[in-house]
This record gives C-alpha cells, structure tokens and sequence, in this order.
C-alpha cells in the first residue's frame, strides 16, 4: 500500500517539474495544481485502509491497494491531460471514497443488498430511463446518457452493470438449489436484460450494452458451469454486432474504423490513428509524465487514457498495468472462490469480471485488438458514475473477500472458474503483445506519419536549424523563446523552394527535404539524439544548412521576373557543378501568413504554392533545337539557310519570334526562334537520332535532387520535326530538366547533377559538405562546342535561343509558353553559368531581357 | 539538468510500479511457500488397529484413508461374515481421524454405540464392524 503511496507521490513530483524539463531551466512556473488531487488521495485511502483493516479481519490484502494504485495513477494522469477535469474527478474521488467509508460502516451492507434486489435493479433500470427524458451530454450535442442537475452529472448506465450483477447474484443464489430448468430459471432474469438491453440501445449506449451482455453470460456460465451458455455468448454477440453494423452507423463507423483505420485516418478512424500513434511515441520507458503530449488523442481523460498512459510511461506502464489488471482478477476470483456462500461467490465473481472486462474492452479498443466501445477504464478514466461504481464494486469485492474464518461453500462446477481465469490472462497475453507490437516493433512507422503533430508541438520548444545562403547569410530561422519558437523566412520570394513547416499544413519544399537536418536528427551523434529523447521527448537542437543559393543573384532575378510583372520560372545553375544559384517561381505565397491564406492559396489559378521549377511541367516544343544542333553539328556540316524564315501551319504564319537582320545568318535565325531554321535542324535527324537526343538531354526521366521533380510526359512515339516546331504534340519537362540540358551545352556535353543544399554545420566537425551526384556525359564535345558557338552573338558575352509553344491545357482554353535560355561560352574564363526563363505567356522579348540581363549581371566583376 | 533530475524520478517511478507488483508477487510466493510447509508439517498421525480376536495380530496405517471390509481390495482385508465388503471407512482430515459408515448390512458402532455419521475417534476407542472389534491406537501429533 505504501508503495503504491510512493507511485503516485513520484508521478506528482515529476509532473511538477515537468514544464522546467520541457524548456531545460528551471526558471519557469511549475505544475502544483494537481498536489490538491494528491492530498485528497493520500488522506482518503489512509483512512480507508485503516478502516477497512480494522473492521474486515483477514481481507484480502491485495484488492485495495490494486485499487488505489489504478485510482491515483488515473487522477494524476487526468490532472496532466486537463486541470478542470482533474478537479472534478478529485472530487468524484472525494464523493466515492466517502461512500465506500460509508459502505463498511453499514453493518452486513453485503446481505442487506441481496433483500432489495429488485428495488435496486428497478431502480437502475428506472435511472437509465429517464435519461430519456431529462438526458443531456454534459459536452453539448452528443449521446444523451447524463442525468444532469447543477453542474453534476451522473451516467445511470453505470450503476446499472453494478446494480444488475447484485441482482443476478441474488437471483441465482436463491433459485438455483430449486432446481429449475435452465431456461425456466433464466427466463426472469433474461426479462430484465431484454428491457436493459432495449433501454441501452434505444439510447445508442452500445458499449454497455455489450458489456452487460458479456456479463450476463459470464455470470450465468460461473453459475451453471455449462460450456453451451458461453458458446451461446458468442454466438449472440457475433448476431448482435453483424446486426447492429446494418442498423447503426456509429457501429458501422467503429468495425470499419477497426478493420482498417489507415484508410480514413484523418476522419472516422482519427481517433484510433491518434491512439497508436501516442502508444508507438511512448516507446519502451515512455515521454515521461508531463513530457508527453497525450493531449492530442480525442478524448484522451476518459476512452483513449490508456493510450495516453502508454505515451508517458512507455510499455514498462503497459506491462505494469496489465499485471494489476490479472492479479486483480486472479484475486478477486480466489475471493469468489473462498466464499462462504453462493449468493458471496457469484457477487465477487460477477464484480472482478466486471472490472476485468470493461478494461479489456477498452484497452482492446485503444490498441485495435478490438472494435472501440465507449466505455470507461475503471478506476483510471475520467467519470465520476465510473469512480463511483468501480469503488463501490471493489468495496463489495473486498468485504466478502473477508469472511474467510468459516469453510468455503461447496464447488459444483469449478471448471468455469478454470476457464474464465484462462480467457482472461490470455486476453491480457494478447493486450501484451499488440502494445509491444504497435509500442515497440512498428512505432517508427507510427512516429514518422504525417499526421503525427508531436513533431510540430517539438518545433516550439526546440530551435530549428537555419537555412543559409552560400555566403552564410539567413534564408530562414527559428525565432522566439523556448516554448514559443516560430519559423520566419528572411526572404518570401523564395518560398516555393524553401518550403514551410506548419502545425497545420505539414512541410514542404527544403523544409520538408532537408527535415532531418533541421530537425537535429540527422548529423547529430546517435547518442546525443538518443539521450536528449530520452531525458527530453526533444530531438536535438537543429543544424544550419547551407543551400547553394547566390543571395545577389537571386535578388537581381526575383527583382526582374517582378519588375516585368510575369507569371513563369527561372532558374540558374552553375553548369559545371549544377549547384542552383538562383531559382525563382512567380507568384509566390508568404509562409508566415499560410494559415490564413491556405483556402485562397489553394484555389488560385495561377497556383502560388506550386515550385515551377521542378513541379512545373511545360511542353518543350522546339526549345529542343539547341541540343539537336549539337548532335547535327558534332557530324555533318550545316545546309543552306531556308529563304523563308517562317511557316504556314493552318493558314497561319508563324513567323520569327524576334526579327533577325535584313541579311539573316543561321546563327540569328537560331537565336532568335525562326521555325523555318528550327525545322531544317531537326530535320537533318532521323527518329533514332532523335530519342538519342532526348535521352542525352535527361528529357525522359527526372533527375536525382533533394527535392521532387516532376516526371516528364513522354508521348509513346517519338514527335516529328514538325510537331517539335509546331508544338502540337509534345515532350513536357520541367525547366530545371532544360537548365540541366543547357548546363551541358555550355559544360562541353557533360550534364551535371542539380545541387540546393551544400554543407550542414555538425557540431563536432563543423561544415560538412553533402555528397554531390555525379554529372553524365550527355552530347558530344566537339558538337557542343559548335553548338554554343553558332548560338553566340556579337553584342552578348554568351550563347543563347528563344522558343515559343502553344500549349494545351484542354480543348477551350489553349495557352503559350515561352523559353529562354541562354549560358556562358568556353572562353568564359569565371563560373560556367546557364540560365533558363520560363514565362507562362508569349513574350519572347521579356524572356530574352530577364535572362540576358540576369546572365550578363552575373558575369560582371564583383 | 532538468531532464537528469526528472530523468531518475521517472526511473524511480517505474521502479515503484514494479516493486508494487514486487511486492505482490514475492508474498504471494511466500504464503505459497507456506502453504506448502503447512501441508508438509501436517502429517497423518499413525494410527494402529488391533483385531480383538485375533491378539498380536495389530496393523499400522500411516496412509489418510483407510477402508475396511471384506473385499480384497480394502486396507484392512476382515474375515468374518458378519461385516460387509465395503464396511466402514477411517480418515484424517481436519486434524483427527474420522470413522465413517459405508451403509454396511450390521452396522459400525464406535464404543457399542451405532453410528450413522463420520464420528470422530481418538485413541484407545473400540470399533465393531459386525462382530469384528478392533481398538484403536493412535500416536500422538508430532
């Protein structure tokens, strides 16, 4: 008993100190509040052991403490998870604790219940009745199962299991001996149940009236000892379900939300998703009181308080529990056994099952062994009708435990004894091993679901890393105090490539790539991520991360794709290393404000939160030309310049994008998108050439980078020449795709591998470079060369081509797109540099300015 | 710091969980043990049965059931024909040996007085089975 006293004094002190853990200083306000629980808890059983050691000799001595143990666990857990409830239920504690007092003082209290039986079970039956009439939901619209008066509530239904186990026990006891028939004794009894039942479901208390069922059946079958009442147990309640799931949705809700919760995890199975996930979050030792955040689960005081028991106190809890609950049952039936007479033994008998298996139903259904039942873990849950009835069950259970001087009544039919005792370790067995299975062997993949918000509760009081530019200077930090970080980004044009880490919205982009980083779990030494768990229920502080982003650059670029007010992407790369040193995709959202913006952001048409650079998809039409002519030029030599520039395609004349000279050259004509010129290109390639092409070029598949590029559309047959130029039917790809083709270009064919992220600042080696993938070999030297050389004008230090598509998002609307690219020559003796623009509209003439101008800015002296 | 202090309050706070159920345990096992040193301790008391007629002739049992009669496969095998095959039977339970009738044809009486109920008998009584008479001795409890 005093250990049980010491249990709970721990739990108060940790749970005390828990804020301080959280925050790692002790300056901060503590818990105190739940002392008042302890202290009523403390004096409470104190004076009712004594009272009960006095007056009951040679009780049972492990009943009690179970009890108490179970009692101020769950008060304390209660307190943590809310201090409104925990104040109710220590007064609930108050209330049950003076009526067990009550009860020992009441002289043969055992006996003179068995004379009022029908007064009691009519009684009860006559409570749960009204609810009909007077019911509320003390939380507002829900089940109405409460009588209500000044703030009290009681749930009838509570008493009523308590009151029904008194009657049966009375009943049989005097009517066995007579020696009825099976069904002519039952046939009352079976009355009574039916108006419970009808009571019960009418008010959609299903999960009573299961258990009275179960009850009922093991009552009988203790009684009797005939097997056939148990198989009749199951069969009846494998009926009711089948027919309950067409009658009812809630059931129907529950069986589908138990056979397979993954499918609807943030609706109908939300609440047992939650539940696992709190179980696989407490792991082996769990959070710890107060470290945990149990409050997550729906309803965690009273259904899911296992679940949050697991979470704090990890499976060592579990296991702790679910030897109270066997000794609880081993004893209680040792006491039913011992009984002086029947009446004594069905009502211990009838009282320890009832304990047992309301816990089983409601731990089975927090741990999905089975479907959820809205009952209450005795002793633990919040509820007062629950306290109540469970103490008043265990003061029943204790007094008739005690009369032990005189011979146990004779045993008919011991072997139901055997059997119950058998189901239900072997229910806990079972309870056992789904809670190291769903607490142990599979809690990663519980932990890392996406719809676990522990993570985002951690990013409050843990600081996150930063996200540096290459010269070390902020793109995006943790500010705030401990318990109050939040996350700001020092520059919102790049959002849709830093990302967002929100409570609500979860992660995105860099954020979500680069998490572990961040995060602190990944870089930091395994021992120190493993101790600050375990001390904490916190990762580590986060690590810097340094990205490949030219702040200047990106600055110069955000400035013109906004200056020319276009909707598009750019994005340019260093071609020799494929490092990004600017990327931009317009328009943008700002992720401070994305909680109230989500709806808008969501439906916008010109899709803010979508990265154009890598999720963009964007038909390449002849923007392919400049990577043909290097495999035209690397072999043969070129054929004369057509005489018309433009082409007829139906009835329309296209003609250059931008007016070459009066006197055109093939090099003009390239870079400035005649489709005349860009037809005979890709002409001079035959099919085969041309998949070669798009293969070199990365076009059919999307490239390995830290955050997720679009797959390309590859149309089954490859495109003529003249759909390339037309654009009518075509490859899509997406510009980082055609800035990593360009990077080879200028790279003398070799395609380079996209880089964001760069180092990450560990603590103990400081900058710690990421690996880098290696570039492939994509068109030939020579022919690159010569490609680049022919793109080359005069007036500008670079190569560059324009190209315009039409684009077909359905039949009514049809749209254009316009491709820049542009990159640095081989005698270009600084950074090989490629940029490519993409506007969503047809204006070759703002592409050509952005891109020549961010190209040229880029190459000038520092 | 903080995490270190409550790291082992924790620690001792399961320690607690399991050293209630310790607790429960170990003196479960104990009285178990007990029991079992109890029902050791509690040996059947030697009994000696003498065959009136047959002077000399005296029997221990040291087993707690003995049956008499005339069948064979009692205990104590009699002879006579007043007694039945299964006559009486002799137990130790609740501390003392027991003498009961097996719904014989002439009766068992204890000191010449018939009984009908197991009737407890100590040491120097007279049994009759029919006409067999048998004293009875008992050694003392050790």
């Amino acid at each position: 008993m005093s250990l049980a006293a010491v249990f709970v004094l721990l739990y108060a002190v940790i749970l005390t100190l828990s804020p301080a853990v959280r925050l790692h200083t002790f300056l901060t306000p503590l818990r105190l509040t739940h002392w008042i629980g302890v202290v009523i808890w403390l004096i409470g059983f104190r004076i009712l052991v004594r009272q009960v050691n006095r007056q009951l000799i040679d009780h049972d001595p492990y009943l009690l403490p179970i009890a108490a143990l179970m009692t101020g666990w769950g008060l304390l857990t209660i307190w943590r998870l809310d201090e409104y409830y925990g104040m109710r239920q220590t007064i609930w504690l108050g209330i049950s604790l003076l009526a067990m007092w009550g009860g020992l003082r009441v002289p043969g209290l055992v006996n003179q219940i068995r004379r009022y039986k029908y007064v009691w079970l009519v009684g009860g039956l006559a409570l749960t009745a009204l609810t009909f009439i007077f019911g509320t939901y003390p939380g507002g619209d829900g089940p109405r199962l409460w009588l209500g008066c000044c703030g009290v509530y009681l749930q009838p239904s509570e008493p009523l299991k308590l009151l029904l186990i008194v009657y049966l026990a009375a009943y049989l006891a005097d009517n066995m001996p007579l020696g009825f028939k099976l069904i002519q004794l039952l046939t009352p009894t079976l009355v009574l149940l039916g108006v419970g039942l009808s009571v019960l479901i009418f008010q959609r208390d299903l999960g009573t009236a299961s258990l009275i069922v179960l009850l009922y059946m093991a009552i009988i079958f203790i009684a009797t000892g005939k097997r056939r009442v148990l198989v009749a147990a199951v069969v009846l309640l494998a009926g009711a379900g089948t027919a309950a799931f067409f009658f009812f949705d809630v059931i129907q809700v529950r069986i589908a939300a138990w056979l397979n919760p993954w499918l609807d995890a943030s609706g109908r199975s939300y609440q047992i998703v939650q539940s696992l996930i709190a179980m696989a979050e407490g792991g082996l030792f769990g959070a710890g009181p107060g470290l945990g955040s149990p409050s997550v689960v729906p309803v965690a005081q009273s259904d899911f308080v296992f679940a949050a028991i697991v979470e704090e106190m990890g499976l060592i809890g579990a296991f702790g529990l679910f030897a109270l609950l066997g000794l609880l049952l081993v004893r209680g039936l040792r006491a039913a056994l011992l009984a002086t007479n029947s009446y004594q033994r069905y009502l211990a008998a009838g009282t320890t099952l009832f304990i047992f298996m309301q816990s089983m139903l409601i731990i089975g259904g927090n741990i999905r062994l089975l479907p959820l039942t809205g009952v209450t873990l005795p002793f633990i849950s919040y509820g007062g009708s629950s306290l109540l009835t469970s103490c008043l069950a265990m003061l029943l259970l204790v007094i008739v435990s005690s009369r032990l001087e005189e011979e146990p009544a004779t045993l008919p039919r011991p072997q139901a004894y055997n059997i119950l005792t058998t189901i239900g370790l072997f229910t806990l067995t079972a309870l056992a091993c789904l809670s190291l299975w769903w607490g142990y062997l599979h809690a990663d993949e519980l932990i890392y679901r996406t719809d676990n918000p522990r993570r985002y509760i951690t990013d409050r009081y843990v600081p996150r890393g930063k996200l540096l530019d290459r010269s070390n200077q902020t793109l995006s930090e943790t500010i705030g105090e401990a318990g109050n970080y939040s996350r700001t980004t020092r520059y919102p044009a790049l959002s849709t490539t830093l990302g967002y880490n929100d409570f609500l919205y979860g992660q995105g982009g860099l954020e979500a790539a680069l998490d572990p980083y961040l995060r602190g779990v990944q870089g930091n030494a395994a021992s120190l991520i493993w101790t600050t768990d375990l001390l904490f229920n916190q990762p580590p502080k986060g690590l810097d991360v340094r990205l490949s982003i030219d702040s200047k650059l990106q600055k110069t670029a955000d400035n013109l794709m906004n200056s020319s007010q276009v909707t598009g992407a750019l994005v340019m790369l260093n071609a020799d290393t494929g490092e990004i040193l600017a990327i931009v995709s317009h328009p943008y959202f700002n992720p401070e404000t994305l909680g109230q913006d989500w709806e808008q952001l969501k439906g916008d048409p010109t899709a803010p939160l979508l990265n154009r650079v890598t999720q963009g998809l964007y038909p390449l039409g002849s923007a392919i030309t400049p990577f043909a002519l290097s495999v035209v030029l690397d072999s043969q030599p070129l054929p004369g310049l057509p005489d018309t520039l433009s082409i007829k395609v139906d009835n329309q004349v296209n003609n250059c994008l931008l007016s070459p000279g009066l006197e055109p050259t093939w090099s003009e004509a390239l870079q400035f998108g005649c489709p005349a010129a860009d037809l005979r290109i890709l002409n001079l390639l035959i099919p085969s050439q041309m998949s070669q092409v798009i293969n070199r070029a990365g076009f059919d598949n999307s490239p390995v980078f830290v955050l997720d590029v679009a797959e390309p559309i590859l149309p089954s047959i490859v495109p003529s020449p003249q759909d390339f130029v037309n654009g009518r039917q075509s490859i899509q790809v997406s510009p980082l795709q055609v800035a990593l083709a360009a990077a080879a270009l200028t790279n003398e064919g070799n395609r380079p591998a996209p880089r964001i992220a760069m180092a990450v600042n560990t603590p103990h080696q400081g900058w710690v470079i990421l690996p880098a993938e290696n570039s492939t070999s994509a068109f030939p030297v020579n022919g690159s060369q010569e490609a680049v050389k022919l793109l080359a004008s005069g007036d500008f230090p670079g190569w560059q081509s324009l190209a315009v598509v039409p684009t077909q998002h359905s039949e009514a609307t049809t749209g254009e797109v316009t491709w820049y690219m542009a990159g640095t020559l081989p005698d270009w003796q600084g950074i090989p540099l490629v940029v490519v623009v993409l506007l969503e509209e047809n204006d070759p003439y703002t592409a050509k300015l952005i891109g020549s101008t961010l190209l040229m800015a880029a190459q000038a002296p520092k | 710091m903080t995490g270190i202090l409550v790291f082992i309050l924790r620690a001792l706070l399961a320690v607690s969980l399991l050293a209630f159920l310790a607790w429960a345990f170990i003196t479960l096992w104990r009285d178990m043990q007990l029991q079992i040193q109890m029902l050791n301790a509690r040996r059947v008391p030697p009994i000696t049965l003498i065959l009136e007629d047959e002077p000399g002739s005296q029997r221990e049992f040291s087993s707690p059931e003995i049956i008499i009669g005339r069948d064979p496969s009692c205990d104590l095998q009699l002879t006579d024909g007043t007694s039945s095959s299964r006559h009486a039977r002799l137990s130790f339970h609740h501390s003392q040996w027991w003498v009961e009738d097996l719904q014989s044809t002439n009766g068992t009486f204890l000191n010449e007085e018939r009984i009908y109920t197991a009737t407890v008998i100590i040491s120097g009584d007279m049994l009759r089975f029919g006409q067999v008479v048998i004293h009875v001795a008992i050694l003392p409890q050790l």
